[in-house]
């Protein structure tokens, strides 16, 4: 600051003396090359500094002070949030909502060693009589050995489908994110495990691992599939593990990849005595292209999953509480495909219309002689055509209008902003 | 996994672990400059005073951290090694300018754990012969990198930066 100071005071003394600016900048030259040397003296008297990247570049010259601070044990901060409002057709009711606001911290313990952080705060209030919710996302722990070979540790996301590592609304298409990927890919989708991960021939990011799983004794809510068995890190079961393994192929404009998750679900019966000992394997794959050409963008996603022993989990459920219990999920499929042209673009302006169709298939296990049949709301398509206006390539405002076929109380207008640094 | 496999596996991995080079710094910025120039000629240092900070300012979308920036020079053909941060760390990068167009873009330390794809030959090649255009911005989209968003706009402020710059060291 000191130093900034002085170089300040000097320019305008030399600009304030008439000099020829050859002079002023040889004189200029000489005092950065003292300020060079004192540097270096500081950089010899003092004790031993943290671990920096030798390429901290501080010889190099741009804005060095953030760099040195970063490389050796800083933590910086991001975040994003989005709120909206839904106007229901068919109800006439109304909500806005201030639907999440999520802060980050990372932390750079040394070279390789890098702490990443979110914290979820849903629907505003988060109190024992309100809907809100405040949950940690993510929480892991990552060593970097290189690019291609990294390892990870703690609370991450799993790579399944495209929305669940990349959720800030800036990134998306749409108020409410696709229901694909909210109802059969339940993100935000995060496990407590430990993988691998990295980027192979430049364009290919490999992650695998294992991890804690789903728990289908705590399945409660018929219409989205496996979504309500998650534990998120709270007090997981963790009897059976699971495995899970992604490729990408990134370019610019282009990304094609897939994932794949599977693991038993029952937990040895910790959370329904009745499926002690019943493996209720889930598995689930998706395969997922995104193409941008000539402000075209194009996104297509396949999911599909599998739920074994699905008609023991619906006599386990009916079993613990027949007023609850409804027909487990025993398959889950879910397509969407989206188009958006960006029809005007100036400066940090970018309005892209869109439209989108996504079709939800989840058949359920059920059993008629209780009286557990399934949803209708199971066999869902919806249509949305919206707009996204970016006032900056950080900050959205969207519109959108959904058209439900199975569950028409879902037809509604939204409006929404979202935002991410 | 039978404990055999266990085995192997972490033979494998901690062994991948101990061989592979530190990932972050592919090109120490003083070997990315004397590639450019044959041998580094002497730095040269432009200070950011008064509507030059406002406008590096309003590129960058923060102030920037420094009053002066150190670039090399020869002829039409400047060098300037800058840094940015994508998502929350910074991103050094080296930018080749000659006649008022980049040349050419390397990354040169990437400390982010994803995005990584920034490197690319493919992503960088859209810099090439990119020039400033109304309101100091690229005469040109740069396609973006799924889930390296943050990474690319940083890429893209740099490279406007360095263009601005270029110009304003000509006078």
């Amino acid at each position: 600051m000191k130093k900034s100071t002085l170089a300040l005071a000097l320019a305008a003394a030399f600009g304030a003396t008439p000099v020829l600016a050859q002079t002023v900048d040889e004189k200029l030259q000489i005092l950065q090359q003292e300020i060079d040397q004192l540097k270096a003296q500081q950089g010899a008297k003092a004790p031993a500094p943290a671990p920096q990247s030798s390429a901290s570049s501080a010889d190099y010259g741009s804005m060095l002070d953030r760099s040195a601070r970063l490389a050796s044990g800083g933590t910086s901060f991001s975040g994003y949030g989005e709120a909206g409002y839904a106007k229901f057709r068919q109800s006439g009711d109304a909500t806005a909502d201030l639907a999440r606001f999520v802060f980050g911290f990372s932390h750079r313990f040394d070279e390789r060693l890098t702490l990443h952080s979110e914290v979820e705060f849903e629907h505003a209030v988060v109190s024992s009589e309100d809907q809100g919710e405040a949950e940690i996302e993510q929480a892991w722990v990552n060593y970097r050995s290189s690019d291609a070979v990294n390892f990870k540790g703690g609370l991450f996301l799993i790579p399944m489908g495209i929305l669940n590592e990349t959720h800030e609304p800036p990134t998306y298409y749409g108020v409410q994110r696709n229901q694909v990927e909210t109802r059969v890919i339940p993100t935000t989708w995060r496990e407590l495990g430990a993988g691998m991960h990295g980027v192979i021939a430049e364009s290919f990011r490999y992650d695998f691992g294992i991890t804690t799983g789903f728990d289908s004794g705590k399945l409660d809510d018929p219409t989205t599939g496996i979504r309500s068995a998650h534990q998120e890190g709270q007090l997981a079961n963790a009897h059976d593990l699971s495995v899970y393994g992604a490729l990408n192929y990134r370019r610019p404009g282009l990304l094609v990849g897939g994932g794949v998750f599977s693991g038993n679900t029952g937990q040895n019966g910790a959370s329904n005595p009745a499926l002690q000992g019943v493996p209720a394997r889930f598995t689930m794959w998706d395969v997922h292209a995104q193409y941008r050409v000539a402000g075209l963008d194009l996104q297509a996603l396949y999911t599909s999953g599998t739920l074994g022993d699905a008609d023991k989990v619906t006599a386990a459920m009916f079993a613990a509480d027949p007023a609850t219990a409804f027909a487990a999920p025993k398959s889950m499929k879910g397509w969407y495909a989206q188009a958006a042209y960006h029809v005007y673009k100036r400066g940090n302006f970018d309005v892209a219309p869109f439209v989108r169709y996504e079709r939800i298939d989840i058949r359920q296990a059920e059993d008629p002689a209780n009286g557990l049949f399934a949803d209708p709301r199971n066999d869902e398509r919806i249509r949305v055509a919206g707009v996204n206006f970016w006032v900056h390539p950080q900050v959205v405002l969207k519109a959108d209008i959904q058209w439900y076929t199975a569950d028409k109380s879902q037809n509604r207008f939204d409006i929404g902003a979202g935002f991410m640094f | 996994m039978t404990p055999a496999a266990l085995r192997s596996l972490a033979a494998v991995t901690l062994s991948l672990a101990a061989s592979a080079a530190s990932g972050e710094v592919y090109q120490e910025p003083g070997s990315f400059v004397a590639e450019v120039f044959g041998s580094a000629p002497a730095p040269k240092v432009l200070w950011l005073t008064g509507d030059l900070q406002a406008r590096a300012a309003a590129i960058l979308g923060h102030p920037p951290a420094q009053l002066r920036q150190r670039y090399w020079s020869e002829g039409q053909k400047s060098v300037w090694i800058l840094e940015e941060t994508g998502k929350e760390e910074l991103i050094t990068a080296g930018f080749v300018v000659v006649g008022g167009h980049i040349d050419h873009v390397r990354v040169l330390v990437y400390r982010e754990s994803r995005g990584q794809e920034v490197r690319q030959s493919s992503f960088l090649k859209q810099f090439r012969d990119a020039k400033l255009a109304e309101d100091n911005r690229l005469d040109r989209d740069i396609d973006g990198i799924v889930g390296a968003t943050l990474s690319v706009r940083a890429m893209e402020r740099m490279a406007r930066l360095a263009l601005f710059f270029d110009r304003a060291s000509r006078g």
